[in-house]
Formats: C-alpha cells, sequence, structure tokens
C-alpha cells in the first residue's frame, strides 16, 4: 500500500515533480538531472534524498557500465495516483451515462 | 526556469459516450436539462440529501451553480463560468472544487459531434497544473476534499504516469 502522506509531501516541491517527469521517460544519473533543471548538484541531491525516502526513486546501476548510478522511478507509488486519476474519470463516466439515460428517455417521448 | 508541463495530454482527464439525438439537441439537453440528469448524492452535489438544484446559465459568462435551502435562505454555490459558449459543438466552463483556493480553477469543455446514430459527447477536464502544488493539503478536510486535493498535487504528473502506475505487475 503505498504511503500518500510521503508522496505528496515529497511531490510538493515542482522541482522534484519535474524530476518525476524526466525520469518517466528515462532513468538518470544525478547530474544529468541538475543539468537539465537548472539546479545546483548539492540541490539536486537534496532532491533526490528526498525522493528516494518516499520511496518515489530507487537507485541503479547502468547494464553496461556498473560503475554509473542512475535513478529510476518506482512503479509503486503511483497506483496511489491512478486511484485518484480513475476518480475524477469515475466522476465524468458517472455523470455522462447519467446524461445519456435522460436524454434518450427524452427523445422518445412525444413532444409536447 | 520554469516546471510546468504545457503538454494538454499529462494534464486532463477526458470521457466521451454516444447518445441517441443529434448534436442540437444533445446540447439544449445537456444544457437545460442539467438539473435533470446531475447526478444527486455528495458525490455530485453539495447539497446531497438537501432540496438543491444545479443551473447553467446560457452564454459566455454564464454561472453554472447549485442553489439550495438552508436555514430559510437560498444559498448559492457557484462552480465556475461559461467562457466559450458555440451551441451546438461545444462549450466551456471554469470548473473550482469547493476547496480550491481563491483563483485557482480547473477547465471543462463539453463537445458534441455528429455521428451516423447521434452524438459523441466527450468532456474534456483539463488545467490541473495551474492549481498551486504548495497550498495546505489536508487542514480541516474530509475524505472527499483530501481526495479532489490530491488531484492538485499530482495533476501535472498526469497521463504519461497515470499508464505507469497502470502497468504495476504488468
Amino acid at each position: 500500500m503505498p504511503d500518500l502522506d510521503g508522496t505528496l509531501t515529497a511531490l510538493a516541491d515542482p522541482a522534484r515533480r519535474a524530476v518525476i517527469d524526466l525520469l518517466q521517460r528515462e532513468p538518470r544519473c544525478s547530474s544529468a538531472l541538475a543539468d537539465a533543471l537548472e539546479l545546483t548538484r548539492p540541490a539536486m541531491s537534496r532532491h533526490l534524498r528526498v525522493l528516494r525516502k518516499a520511496g518515489l526513486v530507487e537507485e541503479a546501476s547502468l547494464e553496461d557500465d556498473a560503475r554509473v548510478r542512475v535513478y529510476r522511478l518506482r512503479r509503486e507509488p503511483f497506483a496511489g495516483l491512478r486511484e485518484w486519476l480513475d476518480d475524477v474519470e469515475g466522476f465524468w463516466t458517472d455523470q455522462l451515462a447519467s446524461f445519456k439515460r435522460h436524454a434518450e428517455a427524452k427523445a422518445k417521448r412525444p413532444r409536447a | 526556469m520554469t516546471f510546468t508541463a504545457d503538454d494538454p495530454a499529462v494534464d486532463q482527464v477526458r470521457v466521451s459516450v454516444l447518445v441517441a439525438v443529434p448534436p442540437d439537441e444533445a446540447f439544449r439537453i445537456f444544457t437545460e436539462d442539467i438539473d435533470l440528469w446531475w447526478r444527486r448524492g455528495l458525490r455530485y452535489r453539495i447539497a446531497a440529501g438537501r432540496a438543491g438544484t444545479i443551473h447553467l446559465e446560457a452564454g459566455v459568462g454564464g454561472r453554472l451553480y447549485e442553489a439550495f435551502e438552508s436555514g430559510g435562505d437560498t444559498q448559492l454555490t457557484e462552480t465556475g463560468r461559461v467562457t466559450a459558449w458555440d451551441p451546438p459543438r461545444r462549450f466551456v466552463f471554469e470548473w473550482r472544487a469547493v476547496n480550491f483556493a481563491p483563483g485557482e480553477t480547473t477547465e471543462v469543455e463539453v463537445a458534441f459531434e455528429a455521428t451516423a446514430s447521434g452524438t459523441r459527447v466527450t468532456v474534456t477536464h483539463r488545467g490541473w497544473n495551474r492549481i498551486r502544488a504548495d497550498h495546505p493539503a489536508r487542514h480541516g478536510m474530509d475524505a472527499e476534499g483530501f481526495l479532489r486535493t490530491m488531484g492538485r498535487w499530482w495533476g501535472d504528473l498526469m497521463g504519461g504516469l497515470r499508464e505507469f502506475g497502470a502497468g504495476r505487475g504488468g
């Protein structure tokens, strides 16, 4: 079960959300992330530490070069996000189904 | 330096339904009859069990609001105003949940396209990345409010991450 509190706190910072956005495309090393977001390396290290403690990212080695440490997203916490998005989508799906029922029932009735 | 994702695909929820009536009629029923089809219950209405009505005023600047009786008075809660009105093709309105901070808003577009058997109605709810991310999240909020707030924090991660979350174990 993902810890939503920890996830939310970690994602409260726009720079950390930008890191997540970048890692969603591919794993990257800390310095590449710092360069991409125009942050200093110590600042990026701090952000990555928060993300790692929240369980959102993990460190890994590149397959072709074990000395290079990269960060990648962990999938588990984002299942919580999906639940929320499903909730928004479910809201509108329910509304449109209700609209369809009403509109089609009304169309069948003779006009006054 | 900006971190805002402008790609609309990562910033929206989209839902469609096919309705067996022509677009002009679908548009009219959707807007004029909104209180008749808008679902009841706390998930959809503020008034919930009390006698409340949903209103949508036609034209740009028109309001989407819920009216309900409270302590002998009629209270109005406005969700947002119409920003585009192009019957029978589309209309757009602002969407502010009751727990949004002042100035925070999202946008809902409703489009009506003719199909062979009637109309495809598509609702696109977007603009989540405009919601301030550092807004206090949980203070004094019930579970429903918290759920909606989560959308603000996570809004700009929509789309791709959604697929990512869905792929768990797959």
